[in-house]
Formats: structure tokens, C-alpha cells, sequence
């Protein structure tokens, strides 16, 4: 049996039950706004957003994983390039780019140009500091654990604060092999 | 009926050994080693209670995939015996025959790892461990009320399993 | 066809809402974090209809705006309609969703835990209940959104007793 190729994310949101963008977009939007008037602090809502966010790639990544056909993690560049064209793709539809990688290959940025969780969005000045899309990096972060890479993930450009891109840079700080999890004396 | 460790009688009687019954038990196991799932279908004999049968079965997984990878003559970057590897890395095996059984065996990049065993005639199981793991995905993962990482006690998955199951030859 | 998105999104966002609400901000407070998602889907409920009403006249009475929410609504979200509407004729309505697709996927083991065979397990069969529960604040807070939006003040409540169907019961405010 020759390994099976990856899907390419195309064809996978072809085939997966779709629903219209403004439910999830205005759902987004309630949360945060909801999330801003119950934790008042700015900082503390970003903080959340990522929780969630991460806590909702640890849910993704089996999904993903099942409908691409991605049968090895290993590498750093071939994984982020995945999430990239993939990910991205399957899931909101859109496709980001993967770029600025740095010499030894162990950080680069996912550069999203079109975002489906911003359309109607505009940002009222008392939510200076707001990283309103914070959900995305922590998905990143969650899903990217699962598969053994750690990593920091940040924002650089956001297109609510005035860029002209969305951009994330995404660290790997380790990869953490999987450990004999019992004792040999239990 | 007595068995060993009696409380963990399933609460469905053994299926029937005629054709279509051909599997015994599965399991599914995370990637700390927590085995998120025991299912059997047809097991006339326990000999351990279920937490040391969990546990051997994890580490025979884990001792054989740390062997076959030991062995792969094709490899030249491989670890010594025993270090920890990344799910997905190096080579691994999908199945091993006895005379009594054949084990059946598959794991994601996230480190489900899903055990099927069955009657030692059955064929290559690769696709149905896949459409298991998918499954896994529609009504594990996708369950809203199943926390990630605990045992799975989700009824619409047993249901498709157990139909699914029975109709692998 | 607008833009989409994979159903996943929207799925694992409301899970993940819910269970934010329920498991962290208000771990022992049901109420409020009942009223929190609640409040998510009203707004959600507001808005959409808001959009989705901008080009037509307005209803004539509550009945037109409640087969509304029942037809053109629901497959905007569902990609199909609510599949039986009843009314008592004083302002109470039963809208019932054979397979309501938030639900479809949700399922616990109703056999008691291991060995546990001597005893039935009532706490955790209300616990499963109470949290499946906590996801139908955010559905009944989107219909009465939705409906407020067309100037009609009601209470939502749902009924789950023969799960997948789904029957929300709008009351509306006299």
C-alpha cells in the first residue's frame, strides 16, 4: 500500500458540511464583546481568547488530521506549511501563506490576507490592545502541542490596527517526544 | 459467568462468534498512554484486571514500535532502544499475526493510537482503522460534552462502532 | 451563496464558549453563566435578523413572523426549516426541529459507571442532562434575539425529552 498523499484543502472544504460565514463571524464578534463587558480588563480578554483558542486545536487537530490525511508531523517547515495551505483552507476557507523563515528554520510567519472572523468588524477605540483575532493564535498553538511542537505564537500585523495583512509569527521551541508514561515498578 | 477483575463486565453480552463477528476487542489510547477507550466484542478469557491488561497493551505498543524502528535497515538516524520517539517518526508497524489473533494497529500525528484485534484470518485492516479514527473525529472529538483527554463514554460512537465492527471480515 | 465557512468552525467555537462559561468564568454559578450564553445568542439572534429582514416589509403579525424564524431564518442557519410549528393561539409557540444539528453530535453513556451495576447513578445522568442543558442557552437566546428584533418582546425556553429532536417554546410578552 503506497502512503497516501495528503488531500489538498481545495478539495477537502469541497467535501465538508459548510455553513454560512455571518453565523460564525457574528458569533465571534457576541463572544468577544460579551468577554470584554464580563472580564472588563482588555489584557485578560486576549489572554481567554487564546485559551479558547487552544482549547479548540486540541479539538481540531484529529479533524484535521482524519480529512487531510496527514500521516507524519515530524518536520517544522513541511507542518506549518500544512497548517498554511491546508488548515486554513478546510476550515475558514481562506489560504494563508507561509514565509520569513528564519535560518535554522525553527520560526516563520502565517500571513492571512483575507479573514473571515473580521468581516463587519470594526474596532471602537476603548478596545485599544485588543488582539481581536487572538482566538486563531491560540487554535495554532493547541493543535501544533498535539502534534509534539511547542510553540510561542504572536502576533505582527493585524489588519484591525491599521495593517495591511494579518500576521503570525509562530516559534517552535521544542518538540517533545512521546515518553513511556508508567513506571516500571507500578 | 466469573471473571477475573469482575467488575468490569461489559454491559452488552459477548457478540456471537459467526461470520461478521470476527473482532474480539479495541482499544484507543491517547498520547499519555491514557486509554481513553476499551471495547470487546468477543474475549471468552481475561486473565488480568483491566487496568494491568490496559497497561501491558500500551507497552507492547511501545516496546515493538521502539524495536521496528531499532531494525529498519533503511534508516540511518535512528535513537537507541528506548529513547522516546515523535508519533509519526521513523518507521512502525501496522500488524502482527499470531495463530490465535492478529493485532491491528494505527496512530495519528496527535498520538490516538487505535488497537483493533481480531480472528487471525482477517485482511488488511489500514483503511478500516482510518474509518475508526474518523469515527473517533465525528463523535469523540466532535462531541461537545467529551472533555478532550478523558475516557470516552459516548453512546452514538459505540453504536456506529459496534455496527461498523461488525462488518469487517 | 455568501461567503462560508466549515461547520466545524461554528461547532467547535460554541463548544468552547459554553464550556468556558460553565467550567471557568462561572464554574459554580449555572445561572450566570447560563445568562451569559444567553446574552451571546441574543446578539447573535439580533443581528442576524437584522440582515436578513432588511429588505422586506414588515409582519403583519406575529404568526407571519414567527413562520419567519421557522422558514427563512432557520435554513439561513440550518439549511432547513423548522420541521413542526404550533401555536396555542395566546401568544405561546412550539417550533420543533426533528434533527437539530447542534445536537446531532452530542451523547454521553447512559449505562452506569464501571461495575457501578448494583446502584443507579443519578448524579451523573443530571449532570449530563444539566450540561447538555447549557448548550441550548445560546439557540433559544438567538431565536429570542431574532424576534426582537422584529419588536416582539418573548421568553425561550427548550425542550430536549426526545433527543435529536428539539422543541424551542417561545412565549411571547403580552
Amino acid at each position: 500500500m503506497a502512503p497516501v498523499a495528503p488531500r489538498s484543502g481545495d478539495a477537502i472544504f469541497a467535501s465538508v458540511e459548510r455553513v454560512n460565514a455571518e453565523l460564525f463571524t457574528l458569533t465571534y464578534g457576541a463572544i468577544v464583546r460579551q468577554l470584554l463587558t464580563d472580564l472588563e480588563e482588555v489584557e485578560e480578554v486576549n489572554k481567554q481568547l487564546d485559551q479558547m483558542g487552544y482549547n479548540i486545536g486540541i479539538r481540531l487537530i484529529d479533524e484535521f488530521l482524519a480529512k487531510s490525511n496527514v500521516a507524519r508531523c515530524v518536520d517544522f517547515k513541511e507542518t506549518a506549511e500544512v497548517i498554511a495551505k491546508v488548515g486554513f483552507k478546510m476550515f475558514l476557507g481562506v489560504t494563508a501563506s507561509v514565509s520569513n523563515w528564519d535560518a535554522d528554520g525553527t520560526c516563520c510567519s502565517i500571513v492571512l490576507e483575507d479573514n473571515p472572523l473580521v468581516d463587519f468588524v470594526e474596532l471602537p477605540d476603548t478596545c485599544q490592545g485588543l488582539y481581536y483575532c487572538n482566538v486563531l493564535s491560540g487554535v495554532i498553538r493547541g493543535a501544533l502541542e498535539m502534534v509534539s511542537m511547542k510553540t510561542e505564537v504572536t502576533w505582527v500585523r493585524d489588519m484591525l490596527r491599521g495593517d495591511d495583512a494579518f500576521e503570525l509569527q509562530v516559534k517552535l521551541l521544542k518538540q517533545v517526544p512521546e515518553e513511556y508514561p508508567y513506571k516500571d515498578d507500578e | 459467568m466469573q471473571f477475573f477483575g469482575g467488575s468490569e463486565i461489559s454491559p452488552s453480552p459477548p457478540a456471537p462468534t459467526a461470520s461478521g463477528n470476527n473482532a474480539h476487542m479495541m482499544y484507543v489510547f491517547n498520547r499519555n498512554g491514557v486509554c481513553l477507550l476499551y471495547r470487546e466484542w468477543n474475549r471468552p478469557l481475561h486473565t488480568l484486571n483491566a487496568q494491568q491488561d490496559h497497561k501491558l497493551m500500551f507497552g507492547l505498543l511501545f516496546s515493538l514500535k521502539s524495536l521496528t524502528a531499532k531494525m529498519d535497515p533503511t534508516n540511518a538516524e535512528r535513537g537507541n532502544l528506548g529513547v522516546p520517539q515523535l508519533p509519526g517518526q521513523g518507521c512502525s508497524f501496522h500488524s502482527f499475526r499470531t495463530n490465535t489473533y492478529k493485532l491491528s494497529f494505527m496512530e495519528s500525528p496527535s498520538g490516538i493510537k487505535i488497537i483493533l484485534v481480531t480472528h487471525p484470518r482477517t485482511g488488511d485492516l489500514r483503511e478500516s482503522l482510518k474509518y475508526i479514527y474518523n469515527l473517533y473525529v465525528d463523535y469523540v472529538a466532535k462531541n461537545p460534552l467529551y472533555t478532550p483527554g478523558t475516557p470516552i463514554r459516548c453512546e452514538l460512537f459505540n453504536t456506529n462502532l459496534d455496527q461498523y465492527v461488525r462488518s469487517i471480515a | 451563496m455568501g461567503r462560508e465557512v466549515s461547520e466545524s468552525c461554528v461547532d467547535s467555537l460554541l463548544t468552547e464558549m459554553v464550556s468556558s462559561y460553565c467550567d471557568r468564568f462561572y464554574a459554580n454559578k449555572p445561572d450566570l453563566a447560563a445568562r451569559r450564553i444567553e446574552a451571546i445568542g441574543f446578539q447573535v439572534g439580533l443581528q442576524l435578523s437584522e440582515r436578513y429582514t432588511m429588505e422586506r416589509p414588515r409582519f403583519s403579525d406575529h404568526l407571519e413572523a414567527i413562520k419567519f424564524i421557522c422558514k427563512d431564518f432557520w435554513s439561513e442557519l440550518f439549511k432547513k426549516q423548522i420541521d413542526n410549528l404550533k401555536t396555542n393561539h395566546r401568544g405561546t409557540f412550539v417550533l420543533q426541529d426533528n434533527r437539530f444539528r447542534w445536537l446531532a453530535r452530542m451523547s454521553v453513556d447512559p449505562s452506569p459507571e464501571n461495575g457501578d451495576l448494583s446502584q443507579d447513578n443519578p448524579p451523573a445522568e443530571n449532570k449530563a442532562a444539566q450540561a447538555t442543558s447549557m448548550h441550548l442557552y445560546f439557540p433559544c437566546g438567538i431565536i429570542r434575539g431574532a424576534l426582537s428584533n422584529l419588536g416582539i418582546p418573548c421568553a425561550v425556553t427548550a425542550d430536549i425529552s426526545n433527543l435529536p429532536a428539539c422543541s424551542f417554546v417561545v412565549r411571547i410578552k403580552a
